[in-house]
């Protein structure tokens, strides 16, 4: 057990710095920028406002949220107080409700739609490349520059096409959405429904993109164990193929944990494109809002919402990883 | 070299995604020269009319005249002016007056109007219509007569005094021009977008800029990766540390986040192509950096690199001939993916409407992004987002190709 | 003259290469070997030696085919076995095979007990964990290794340990006949020299009542088998005795191979060392008349008109050559 501990200090130390930096370039970025975003801010916020003293209350309310007009150490303590509290301010393009607000009502829709939808496209995508590597022949053939096709389709575009062959012209599925324009959330058996329908086109789309590259990963993965030396001498020794495949496999697939944990925030990134395009209403949708209405304390806040996913996600692979791998133990005993 | 050249050609997929990518690169550079249009002129007045060829109305009135005697010309016409909902109308009333629906077949246009003409009394009660339904039947029928009319329409001119017609001339059914002969005609292979402009041109435009940006964010992302790939695998130690340390960070936290927060920050009037590029290439460099380490590291001990450091030859010279040459193949294969993932980030970046600012010149992404608000997908204009999609997969899977022949010719063990 | 524990009769294996072609690398191949004998089997790299290895083993996996010929293991022929069968009965319980690379030998994400675990059940699934653990342990013991690196992962244990790890786990089954490939190659000095005396023991203790030993290092083959044998494209060359294959050999190849390393023997001292010119052929296209004539020193045109036969000298000495016993002998002299 103190070989797994050690890992999972050593992971957690990690996730720790990364959460730290993250914060940081969070806080850093835009005001790296030339002009006083707070200035900016108000700007477009009084964008068609006449009222020059509303003006001034909203300027004086944000430079005292932001702290502004001191130090760059004592703002960047500021900030962290807010984002420890939860208070990201008001949401500019949604005025009055908060930020915190905002995004609390979009967060569980990315949560429900991206974390399974990686999973199934990670578990069938490693499926997949497997048999392609063990089946080669025609399975292969197809697969291959399928997967090579799909995965390098964009995943809004894989978005795009599925919403307009089984949305637009099956009508299978509603285009837009998370649930019926006509419901008001409730635990109603209707409104169940109308989410499982609405899940499905962007559910799919991020399972397609994913196994796609995934299965390459997985083929070359499985390919290169299948060379090694040891399925060599375990044949001689009598142990029978079906058993051997199963080493192969569990041995390609430890390195493709780890390239999820690696990869899941560029997933991620084109799983938030693809829910624009579904107008599904979590955190792809309240970027894009934010960008629209020049909504920085809402852009702000998302982007380190997506960050803490990520570096969560990230941290939670990397331990169940040292679960699996058992080598992990191993190493880190001596 | 010549003998890697060989190889590499000979691998079919590389082939088959160099010829891939080459055509488009023809394509993008050849199209200008025979439509010099500029890309974002406005020339519909009116959102997404669908690829054709379009002719002046106007001028083929005053072009030489044909008689052709067509046999399918009439039920065209009427085919052309019958629409779907029409026939559902003519089912409807066919099958209320007692038409057994086996007989009623929507595809043969011609038969579905005689069955009507001899079906149709405006003077009989049907039990249950209402009366809505009546007066939709009555000028379903007056539409079809004019549909059915074999008469010629008559071109008058208006006295500018006093305002009376003279008739100028005719044009019967049988009338054709030669489009060839019509002084205004413009085709318009993937019609127009939201904004009236041409898409064909529009495209080609934006995939160089879209390939620019690549290239630009491609090379940059590589000229980052490759220096610190290098200082971090030759000199190793403390500055090996430090570039890892930064390296795995930026690994782990998401660039595209860094991405949207640098873009917004820099704001809409800031934000050109090159400077989109630019902030792609500063965020995508970590892939390329550790493949890059871990090649240099395995080289490090290597005889020829011992052999030269006992000769005495510095730092750089070492680099450049010993270490560069090994892993030049990596480096090419890295940028070819960077390339690819910088035109998909842009897209992406214009789709959340961080895009390049707009006036200047499209974008692959920005003309998604304007497709996707105008909402073209699902209004059925499959011409004003379909080629774009197509073409950004087109480019990144022909990359892809490439990359992955090289991949196996470099590393034999995929081959199979 | 005693028991014969190995004899293999003309095999001949082939390998499909991905565009169809056919690469015979191992070409009618007869040998026996009689119990507490080892035979040695030297050769350049890609004369066929490794393939043969595989082939022996009477269990064929893609690309390498069988062919045609017979192994017969201890009076049981297993060649017109079915594959599963030979995985079952005769795979390291008759027949067992230690490879080269024993680096990557072992399965990397199993334990060394899991390992055998998976070998002893599966040739018979009743086994209880226990029994196994019992047995595995008895059979580290007695060849020397301890019993604590059962319940190691491969990456744990050091080079000469993983390899001597497999030579354990190979004959785990007591397997008549081990056919080891180049198993000290890879290793530092003081890891060979417990390997070799590992495998000496294996022989002495009567754990193993043959051996096939494969090696590119013939020091070392004369100091660990009984007899040798050379290899060349797909072909042996000649076969005998240890001692006088490596002291008086008979065929050109053979000559030049002996002549072009370091003996340690006193007697050998001092012999200029001699390199063979040229490389062998294509085995895609094998030359018609004697294999070795585009390279040999002493060729004839009869050479490479017609094949060449395999010439008894003695009780147990062959070669593959044209040329008399005589004629090689005065050949020699006149050379020097």
């Amino acid at each position: 057990m103190k070989g797994y501990r050690r890992y999972f200090l050593n992971k957690l130390a990690w996730f720790l710095v990364t959460l730290i930096v993250g914060f940081l370039l969070n806080f850093i970025l835009p005001r790296m920028m030339p002009g006083d975003p707070v200035a900016l801010i108000v700007s477009h916020m009084a964008q068609g406002q006449s009222n020059a003293s509303g003006v001034q209350a909203i300027y004086q309310q944000y430079a005292e949220l932001f702290g502004t007009n001191q130090p760059m150490y004592v703002q960047f303590f500021i900030y962290l107080k807010n984002v420890a509290r939860g208070d990201f301010g008001f949401s500019f393009s949604q005025y009055p409700r908060s930020v915190a607000d905002v995004l609390s009502a979009s967060i569980w829709w990315t949560i429900c739609l991206q974390f399974p939808a990686i999973i199934v496209g990670w578990l069938v995508g490693n499926t997949l490349g497997a048999l392609a590597a063990y089946l080669k022949g025609g399975f292969d053939k197809v697969l291959m520059p399928l997967s090579i096709f799909i995965s390098n389709l964009p995943a809004f575009g894989m978005a795009v096409i599925l919403m307009v062959i089984f949305g637009v012209n099956l009508k299978w599925f509603p285009t837009s959405g998370g649930y019926g324009f006509d419901l008001i959330p409730t635990l109603s058996l209707q409104f169940m429904w109308s989410v499982i329908v609405h899940y499905q086109l962007p559910f799919w789309s991020i399972v397609l993109i994913a196994i796609g590259g995934q299965a390459i990963g997985m083929r070359s993965m499985s390919i290169y164990e299948l060379n090694a030396d040891y399925v060599k001498y375990s044949r001689f020794l009598g142990i029978k193929d079906n058993k051997i495949v199963m080493y192969v496999f569990r041995n390609a697939m430890l390195p493709q944990i780890t390239g999820l944990a690696l990869s899941v925030g560029t997933m991620v990134g084109g799983a938030l494109v693809a829910e624009i395009v579904f107008s599904y209403p979590g955190l792809g949708s309240t970027l894009l809002n934010a960008v629209m209405g020049q909504d920085y304390p809402l852009l702000s806040a998302a982007t380190l919402i997506v960050t803490l996913m990520v570096l969560t996600a990230n941290f939670a692979i990397e331990i169940i990883y040292g679960f699996i791998d058992p080598r992990i133990k191993a190493a880190q005993a001596d | 070299m010549k003998h890697t050249l060989q190889q590499i050609f000979r691998s079919p997929n590389f082939v088959i995604g160099f010829a891939i990518f080459m055509a488009l690169i023809l394509f993008v550079f050849i199209y200008p020269l025979v439509v010099p249009d500029a890309p974002l002129a406005i020339i519909a007045q009116g959102t997404f009319f669908p690829p054709g060829t379009y002719v002046s109305v106007y001028d083929s009135l005053g072009s030489t005249q044909y008689t052709l005697n067509l046999q399918n010309a009439s039920a065209a016409r009427i085919g052309s002016k019958v629409s779907d909902t029409d026939k559902a109308a003519i089912k409807d009333y066919l099958v209320l007056v007692g038409v057994p629906e086996g007989q009623i077949d929507l595809t043969d246009t011609q038969k579905l109007l005689e069955q009507w003409k001899t079906n149709y009394d405006p003077n009989k009660n049907i039990s249950g219509v209402t009366n809505a339904k009546r007066n939709q039947f009555i000028r379903l029928n007056t539409s079809l007569q004019n549909a059915n009319s074999d008469q010629g329409i008559v071109l008058a001119s208006q006295d500018p005094t006093s305002g009376a017609l003279t008739q100028t001339g005719t044009v019967k059914l049988t009338d054709y021009v030669d489009i060839n002969q019509i002084a205004s005609a413009k085709v318009l292979p993937l019609g127009t977008d939201n904004f009236g402009r041409d898409v064909l041109t529009e495209l080609v435009s934006a995939t160089k800029v879209s390939l620019q940006i690549g290239f630009v964010a491609g090379l940059i992302a590589t000229l980052i990766g490759l220096t610190l790939g290098l200082l971090a695998g030759y000199i190793g130690g403390m500055l090996d540390d430090i570039i890892m340390f930064i390296t795995n960070l930026f690994t782990v936290i998401p660039s595209f986040v860094l991405l949207i927060l640098i873009s917004f920050s820099i704001g809409q009037d800031q934000r050109g192509a090159v400077t989109i590029a630019v902030v792609i290439g500063f965020t995508s460099w970590v892939w390329t950096a550790r493949a890059v380490r871990s090649q240099v590291i395995s080289l490090r001990n290597r005889d020829h690199v011992n052999l030269s450091k006992l000769s005495g030859h510095s730092i750089v010279h070492i680099i450049l001939s010993d270490i560069l040459p090994y892993i030049a193949s990596y480096v090419v294969m890295a940028f070819i993916l960077q390339i690819s993932s910088g035109i998909l980030a842009e897209a992406g970046l214009s789709i959340l409407g961080l895009g390049p600012r707009t006036t200047d010149v499209p974008t692959l992404g920005l003309m998604m992004n304007w497709a996707m608000i105008y909402q073209a997908h699902i209004l059925g204009k499959w011409w004003a987002y379909f080629p774009i999609l197509l073409d950004i997969a087109l480019i990144t899977f022909s990359l892809n190709l490439m990359n992955t022949g090289l991949d196996q010719v470099f590393n034999p063990a995929l081959r199979d | 003259m005693g028991k014969v524990i190995l004899e293999v009769n003309e095999l001949t294996t082939k390998y499909i290469t991905r565009f169809g072609e056919d690469v015979y690398a191992v070409d009618h191949v007869s040998l026996k070997v009689e119990e507490g004998k080892s035979l040695g089997i030297a050769g350049e790299s890609g004369c066929g030696k490794s393939t043969l290895a595989l082939s022996l083993m009477g269990y064929y996996f893609p690309p390498l085919h069988y062919t045609s010929g017979e192994i017969i293991i201890d009076g049981h022929n297993i060649t017109g076995m079915k594959p599963d069968d030979v995985r079952k009965s005769i795979l390291g319980t008759e027949i067992a095979y230690i490879p080269q690379a024993a680096m990557n030998a072992l399965n990397p994400t199993q334990k060394v007990i899991n390992i055998i675990e998976d070998v002893v059940q599966a040739h018979d699934p009743s086994k209880k964990k226990k029994d196994i653990y019992d047995l595995a342990r008895a059979g580290f013991e007695k060849l020397g290794l301890p019993a604590d690196v059962l319940q190691r992962y491969p990456v744990e244990l050091s080079g000469g340990m993983k390899q001597r790890t497999v030579i354990a786990i190979s004959v785990i089954l007591g397997p008549k006949v081990l056919i080891a490939d180049e198993p000290s190659s890879a290793l530092d000095v003081t890891s060979q020299k417990m390997v070799i005396k590992m495998l000496r023991n294996l022989m002495d203790n009567g754990m193993i009542k043959a051996m096939i030993f494969i090696t590119h290092e013939l020091p070392l083959l004369y100091n660990v088998t009984t007899d040798i044998m050379v290899m060349y494209a797909g072909q042996i060359v000649e076969k005998g005795a240890a001692k006088e294959t490596v002291f008086d050999p008979l065929h050109p190849y053979a000559k030049g191979l002996m002549g072009s390393i370091i003996v340690p023997e006193a007697g050998l001292r001092g012999v200029k060392l001699t390199a063979i010119p040229g490389v062998p052929p294509n085995l895609k296209k094998p030359p018609s008349g004697c294999r070795f004539a585009e390279r040999c020193k002493y060729v004839h045109p009869e050479c490479k008109a017609s094949s060449v036969g395999v010439t008894t000298v003695g009780d147990n000495r062959t070669y593959r050559c044209i040329l008399s016993e005589k004629e090689l002998r005065e050949v020699y002299k006149n050379a020097n």
